[in-house]
C-alpha cells in the first residue's frame, strides 16, 4: 500500500461545549486517491475537510500532510499549494474568468505571460472556449460555468492535493451529470489525490475510490464502493445505499 | 480597490484644500461680535465702522452669535474683542445677581464685577434702554382700562401670553414678573422673536414680551403696559470690550466714547424699524446713524437698499457678491467636515472590522453623537475652541463620522461571504482579502455612506451661522429674525441646491467605484 499523503489521527472537534462534530475520526487518503466523505448535513464532513488545508483545526488529535502536522505549517504556504472547489463556485465577483482561474499563480508570484498561457491550458482542460470566457465575469456565466472555472482555479498552479467541498451541489440534474462525467475523465489523466465531500450516494459511488461514511462526527465504515455494496458495516450504510438510483452503478 | 482609494483621497482632498478660504487672515485686527437680533448686530456694525473710519485697525465682523452665552464666552476668552451688552443682561444673566431698579447700581454694579472677574470694560452706555416691556394689540383692550402691569394682573387669567424662549426662562424675564406682580395666564407659549407680533396682530396670542426700542411697535398698534412696581432691571446698551485690547490699542477706549449717550430710544426703534420693516442692510443704516452723529462723513457710495418687495430672484441677484462669499464658506466648512470625516471614519470602519469584538459597542457610541443637537453641539464647542470656523468645523465633523463609520464596517463584514471563504481557502492573506476582495466589494456601500454624510453635513453646516463661521445659515437666520421669506430663502434655496449637487456628484462616484461583474 502506498504512503498516506493524508491522515487524521484520533481527530476531535467540539464547537462549545458538549457540540461535538467529529469524534475520534482516524482516516487516511493514499497518493492518487479518490477519497469521498459522505453523509448527511451536521456529520461533520465539511469541517473534517477543512482540517486538511487548516481554515479549521481539530480539538484534539492530529491532521497530518506528508507526514508533517497541519498545525505546524504555514496556512498561506499551504493552502496555496492544495486546491479547492466549494460549492457554489466561490468565484471573486469583480475578477474576469481570466483573473480568477489565475488567482494562484498571482499568489505564487508567476510571471503574467506564464499566467495567461496556464489560464488557457486550464480552460480548454475544463471545455471552456478561452476566447469566448476569459474576459467574462462571474455573473455572465451559467451555473455549470461557473463550476467548471472554479475547478479550473483550484488546478491552475497543479496542486499534488485538491479538496472539493459538494462541488456537484448546486448544480441542476442534467449539467450535474455532464460535469460528474468530465471530472471522471479529468481524474483519470491528472492523478491528483482528492478528498470530496458529498451528501449523494450515487455520486459517491460513481466517483470516488474509496468512500469514507460519516454520521454524527462518527467514521462508520471506510472502503471501496464494492466493499461497501457487498459488506456495509453498519445499518446506517444500507440505509444510505437504497437511497441510490437504480442500474446506476455496475 | 484603487478606484475606492482613489475616490476617498480625492473626495476629501478636494473638500480639505479645494475652496479658498479668505477668513483665515493674520493681520492686527479687532472682532467685533454681536448677538443674533438686529439691533445688536447694528450696534456691532457702528463699533466696527467708526472703528474702520477712525483708526488704522482693520475690524473682522463676527455678527450674529447664538445669545447672550455664546457672545460672553467669545469675548471672555478672546475669540472676540468687543461686543453690544446690556447692563441688565449683565447683572442677571451673567452674573447671576438679582435684578436692580436703578440703572446707576446696575451699571457700577456690572462695571466693577466685569473688571474684577475677567479684566472687561464696560464702556460708557450709548444713552438708551432696550428694557423688556410687555405689550397688548390695542384691539384687545377695549372696554379693559389697560395702562399698567398692574392693570394686567386682573384680566391676565383669560389671556394668552406669547413670549420668546429667552424671556420665559430668564429670572428678570416671566418667572420674576409672575412673581413680582402676582401675575398668571390662560396659557403661555413660547415663540420665536418675530412670530408674536404676528400671532398677536392676528389674536393668537393676547400678550408678548417686547424691547422697548423695537421697530415694529412703530408699525403695530399695541398697547405697551407700564411696568409701575418697576420690576424689570435697566438695560442700558453699552460696548463690552476685553481689558488687553484696550491696553494693546488705547485708542480705542477714546474712539468708542464718542458714542456714549449719543442715542436715545426714539432714534434706536426708527433705526430698527429700518432694519426690521424696511429690509436695509445693516451696513448702510449704520453708516447713515453715524452720518447723522457726523461721526463720519456719507459718501453716499453704500449699497442700496433692497426691499423685499422685489422678487427672490432679483434680490439673490442683487445680493450675488455676498452670497457667492456664503456659498464659499459653506462648501468650505462642510468640505473640511467631510474630509476630515473620511480621514478618520474609514480608518476606523477598517480596524473595526478587524476588532468586531468591541465594533458594535463603538459604532453605537458614534451614533449617540447623532442624537445630540445640532444647536446643543455647537454650543458644547464654545468653552473650548471659541467661535468660528474651528469649533463649527468639529461639530460638522463629529456628525459626519457615524454614515461613513457604519457603512465601511457593515459594507467590509458583509462584502460576498462566499468570495471571501474561497479567497482564504485559495491562499490569500488577510490584508490580501482585505485588499482585492472586502474594499473593492465594499467600496460602493462606503462610497453610498460618504454620501449620506455629505448631504448631512451641507444640511447641518446652515447651523454653523449660530457661531459666526458664516456659511448660508447666515441669511438664513437674519431672515428669521427679520420673518422674511425672501431673505430665508435666499440662503436655504442654495444649501438645499448644494445639497443636491453634492448629492449628485457622491452618486457618481458611488457608480464610479462599482466594481465591474456586481
Amino acid at each position: 500500500m502506498k504512503p498516506p499523503v493524508l491522515s487524521t489521527r484520533d481527530v476531535s472537534k467540539e464547537f462549545g461545549p458538549g457540540v461535538r462534530v467529529l469524534d475520534h475520526v482516524d482516516l487516511e487518503v493514499v497518493e492518487g486517491e479518490t477519497l469521498v466523505l459522505i453523509g448527511e448535513s451536521g456529520s461533520g464532513k465539511t469541517t473534517l475537510l477543512r482540517m486538511f488545508n487548516g481554515l479549521t483545526h481539530p480539538s484534539s488529535g492530529e491532521v497530518r500532510i506528508h507526514h508533517e502536522p497541519v498545525r505546524v505549517k504555514d496556512p498561506i504556504n499551504l493552502r496555496r499549494r492544495v486546491g479547492y472547489v466549494q460549492q457554489d463556485a466561490g468565484l471573486l465577483p469583480h475578477w474576469t474568468v481570466e483573473e480568477n482561474v489565475g488567482l494562484v499563480p498571482l499568489l505564487l508570484g508567476w510571471k503574467p505571460e506564464q499566467r495567461t498561457n496556464r489560464v488557457r491550458e486550464l480552460l480548454d482542460l475544463v471545455h471552456l472556449d478561452p476566447q469566448q470566457f476569459r474576459a467574462r465575469y462571474p455573473i455572465e456565466l451559467s451555473g455549470g460555468q461557473r463550476q467548471r472555472v472554479a475547478f479550473a482555479r483550484a488546478l491552475a498552479a497543479d496542486p499534488g492535493i485538491v479538496l472539493l467541498d459538494e462541488p456537484f451541489g448546486a448544480l441542476d440534474a442534467i449539467t450535474r451529470y455532464e460535469l460528474q462525467r468530465q471530472f471522471l475523465s479529468l481524474k483519470q489523466r491528472l492523478n491528483k489525490t482528492m478528498v470530496m465531500v458529498t451528501h449523494d450516494i450515487d455520486e459517491a459511488l460513481q466517483l470516488g475510490d474509496r468512500i469514507a461514511v460519516l454520521k454524527e462526527g462518527r467514521l462508520l465504515q471506510t472502503g471501496t464502493p464494492a466493499d461497501l455494496l457487498n459488506a456495509p458495516a453498519h445499518d446506517y450504510v444500507v440505509q444510505l445505499l437504497r437511497h441510490r438510483s437504480r442500474g446506476e452503478h455496475a | 480597490m484603487t478606484r475606492l482609494l482613489h475616490s476617498l483621497c480625492f473626495t476629501a482632498l478636494v473638500f480639505v484644500a479645494l475652496p479658498p478660504m479668505p477668513v483665515f487672515s493674520q493681520e492686527a485686527h479687532i472682532i467685533v461680535g454681536s448677538k443674533n437680533f438686529m439691533e445688536n448686530k447694528l450696534l456691532a456694525e457702528i463699533f466696527a465702522q467708526l472703528i474702520e473710519a477712525r483708526t488704522d485697525l482693520s475690524v473682522e465682523r463676527r455678527l450674529g452669535l447664538a445669545g447672550t452665552q455664546v457672545c460672553f464666552e467669545a469675548l471672555r476668552t478672546g475669540a472676540i474683542d468687543l461686543y453690544p451688552e446690556y447692563t441688565g443682561t449683565g447683572l442677571v444673566s451673567i452674573l447671576q445677581q438679582p435684578p436692580t431698579g436703578d440703572p446707576r447700581t446696575a451699571l457700577n454694579t456690572v462695571r466693577a464685577e466685569f473688571l474684577q472677574r475677567w479684566d472687561l470694560w464696560w464702556l460708557n452706555p450709548l444713552g438708551f434702554e432696550n428694557a423688556y416691556a410687555l405689550a397688548v394689540p390695542r384691539a384687545r383692550t377695549t372696554g379693559i382700562p389697560l395702562r399698567t402691569i398692574s392693570d394686567l394682573v386682573k384680566v391676565a387669567p383669560s389671556l394668552k401670553g406669547g413670549f420668546g424662549y429667552e424671556f420665559i426662562n430668564r429670572p428678570d424675564g416671566l418667572p420674576g414678573l409672575e412673581t413680582r406682580y402676582g401675575l398668571t395666564f390662560q396659557l403661555v407659549q413660547a415663540m420665536q422673536q418675530s412670530l408674536k407680533y404676528q400671532a398677536a396682530a392676528a389674536g393668537e396670542i393676547d400678550v408678548l414680551d417686547v424691547y422697548t426700542t423695537d421697530g415694529r411697535l412703530a408699525e403695530y398698534d399695541f398697547v405697551v403696559l407700564e411696568d409701575d412696581l418697576l420690576f424689570f432691571p435697566p438695560y442700558e446698551a453699552s460696548g463690552l470690550i476685553r481689558g488687553s485690547t484696550l491696553a494693546q490699542h488705547p485708542e480705542l477706549g477714546a474712539i468708542l466714547g464718542l458714542l456714549a449717550n449719543a442715542f436715545d430710544a426714539g432714534i434706536m426703534r426708527q433705526l430698527n424699524y429700518r432694519l426690521q420693516e424696511g429690509g436695509e442692510p445693516v451696513e448702510v443704516v449704520a453708516r447713515d446713524a453715524l452720518s447723522a452723529l457726523h461721526l463720519f462723513a456719507s459718501d453716499d457710495a453704500g449699497t442700496q437698499p433692497v426691499s423685499h418687495q422685489e422678487g427672490l430672484l432679483a434680490y439673490m441677484w442683487a445680493k450675488r457678491t455676498d452670497l457667492g462669499r456664503r456659498i464659499i464658506e459653506h462648501l468650505t466648512l462642510a468640505g473640511l467636515a467631510l474630509g476630515l470625516g473620511i480621514l478618520l471614519a474609514v480608518p476606523l470602519g477598517l480596524l473595526l472590522e478587524r476588532q468586531q469584538a468591541i465594533a458594535e459597542p463603538v459604532i453605537r457610541g458614534i451614533g449617540l453623537t447623532q442624537t445630540i443637537p445640532s444647536i446643543a453641539l455647537l454650543a458644547f464647542m464654545i468653552p473650548v475652541f471659541g467661535i468660528g470656523i474651528l469649533p463649527a468645523v468639529i461639530a460638522l465633523w463629529i456628525y459626519s463620522l457615524f454614515p461613513i463609520v457604519r457603512n465601511t464596517y457593515s459594507g467590509l463584514r458583509d462584502a460576498a461571504p462566499q468570495a471571501v471563504e474561497s479567497a482564504r481557502a485559495l491562499g490569500m492573506t488577510e490584508w490580501q482579502i482585505l485588499h482585492w476582495v472586502r474594499l473593492p466589494l465594499a467600496a460602493p456601500v462606503i462610497m453610498a455612506g460618504v454620501r449620506t454624510a455629505g448631504v448631512i453635513t451641507v444640511g447641518t453646516t446652515t447651523l454653523a451661522a449660530f457661531i459666526g463661521a458664516g456659511g448660508l445659515g447666515v441669511p438664513i437666520v437674519a431672515g428669521l429674525q427679520m420673518a422674511n421669506t425672501t431673505v430665508i430663502l435666499s440662503g436655504a434655496l442654495p444649501a438645499a441646491a448644494l445639497a443636491l449637487l453634492i448629492d449628485g456628484f457622491l452618486g457618481r462616484v458611488e457608480t464610479w467605484v462599482r466594481p465591474r461583474g456586481i
